[in-house]
């Protein structure tokens, strides 16, 4: 695999994607032509795959583990087993529905391992080695600093309340706007299952942070 | 209408409310029912906290290495032997040759099968027998003729397919 980083900067197709695969693949989503491109050995698709959904699953771990370093790592793991996966992928799913289901699998090991209570990263951690925490108002006062923080505090200890998977359906719910249907099939439940794991969750976070009304 | 919140089914449909993804005759229907019904209110105020809190938490922006530690990773991936095989086998082009390798290697069999003298068989005696077995051989021979000439043009086909595949 030498010279893979290299293959990045020259994408298989330089002026879109076209697809020669017939009628059969005209329902088969953008991200699935680009992972049936890269078992085909181009390795530039994956670079596109990377860039598109590298933050989302980053985020989405980040929010499940809360813990930056862990997110990453892991995240890396999620890709690395996309890539692994090349040979033999077969767009049975959405590629989303795939690459969260394999995001997904790790962080709850990752959680039910324990390791997250003892490496959960506090809010007044100031290492050097921590990106900048992003806060909703860009030059806040120290008052409203102190306020932004508290507020930060109480939603990340409350979404850290909620059973596993009561965690990862709000997380997917709210910030991947992902469908019943899609969080089901990542979940590996019914879509009922589903709606009573939302809504049990929403009315635990109701409670929570009915303060901040 | 119902009250959402009453009817358990309809709970689902307050949430979508809330995350303004119904269309726009269900959303004025909802809204001019919570403003009369005190428990959905209660729900949607409740409801559209979370999401402005939810909405607050911002996550981390990326590490700056994060694409070269992967690749850096994907490089150090430990091989297995039959990995060369593996991508070989999938390769678009050997989908499309290998079965059209395989017809034209029956069909050679066949061919060859077909060209073998069959044993000889002690020749009966009597004249009628004489004009049989001259009438088999002629229609035994222009099918393997023909044989001959399929084979010859699958042959000619996988050589197109492969060859048009690389390109």
């Amino acid at each position: 695999m030498a010279g893979f980083s290299k293959k990045l900067a020259q994408p298989y197709m330089t002026q879109g994607v076209n697809t020669n695969m017939g009628g059969a693949a005209a329902t088969l989503d953008y991200d699935a032509e680009l992972m049936l491109r890269v078992k085909d050995g181009d390795s530039g698709s994956f670079g596109l795959l990377l860039d598109k959904h590298r933050s989302s699953v980053i985020h989405f771990l980040f929010r499940m583990v809360q813990n930056h370093a862990i997110a990453e790592e892991l995240a890396q793991e999620v890709f690395l087993r996309v890539y692994r996966s090349r040979a033999t992928y077969e767009p049975t799913a959405k590629f989303t529905t795939w690459l969260f289901r394999i995001a997904t699998h790790l962080a709850l090991n990752q959680l039910r391992d324990g390791k997250n209570e003892r490496t959960q990263e506090r809010l007044d951690d100031d290492s050097d080695d921590m990106p900048a925490r992003q806060v909703s108002d860009r030059k806040p006062s120290v008052e409203q600093s102190m306020v932004y923080e508290s507020k930060l505090d109480e939603i990340r200890r409350a979404i850290a309340g909620l059973p596993d998977k009561q965690r990862a359906a709000v997380l997917m719910h709210k910030y991947e706007e992902m469908e019943y249907s899609q969080i089901a099939k990542v979940l590996g439940c019914s879509e009922s299952a589903v709606k009573s794991l939302l809504f049990r969750a929403y009315e635990t976070l109701r409670a929570r942070l009915a303060h901040m009304a | 209408m119902r009250c959402p919140i009453e009817t358990h089914d309809n709970a689902e449909l307050l949430l979508a409310f809330c995350a303004r993804k119904l269309d726009l005759d269900t959303t004025l229907m909802l809204e001019r029912h919570i403003d009369v019904c005190p428990n959905c209110k209660e729900f949607y105020e409740g409801q559209r906290t979370v999401w402005q809190a939810l909405d607050a938490w911002e996550a981390m922006p990326v590490s700056s290495d994060f694409d070269r530690r992967l690749y850096a990773r994907i490089e150090n991936e430990p091989r297995p032997w039959y990995s060369g095989l593996q991508e070989l086998f999938s390769a678009r082009w050997t989908r499309h040759a290998i079965p059209l390798t395989a017809v034209a290697g029956l069909l050679l069999t066949a061919g060859l099968i077909l060209q073998q003298p069959k044993p000889s068989v002690p020749a009966p005696r009597g004249p009628a027998t004489a004009s049989v077995k001259s009438e088999i051989a002629p229609d035994q021979l222009e099918r393997t003729v023909e044989d001959m000439e399929l084979l010859g043009q699958f042959t000619a086909v996988a050589r197109t397919e492969a060859s048009s595949d690389t390109l």
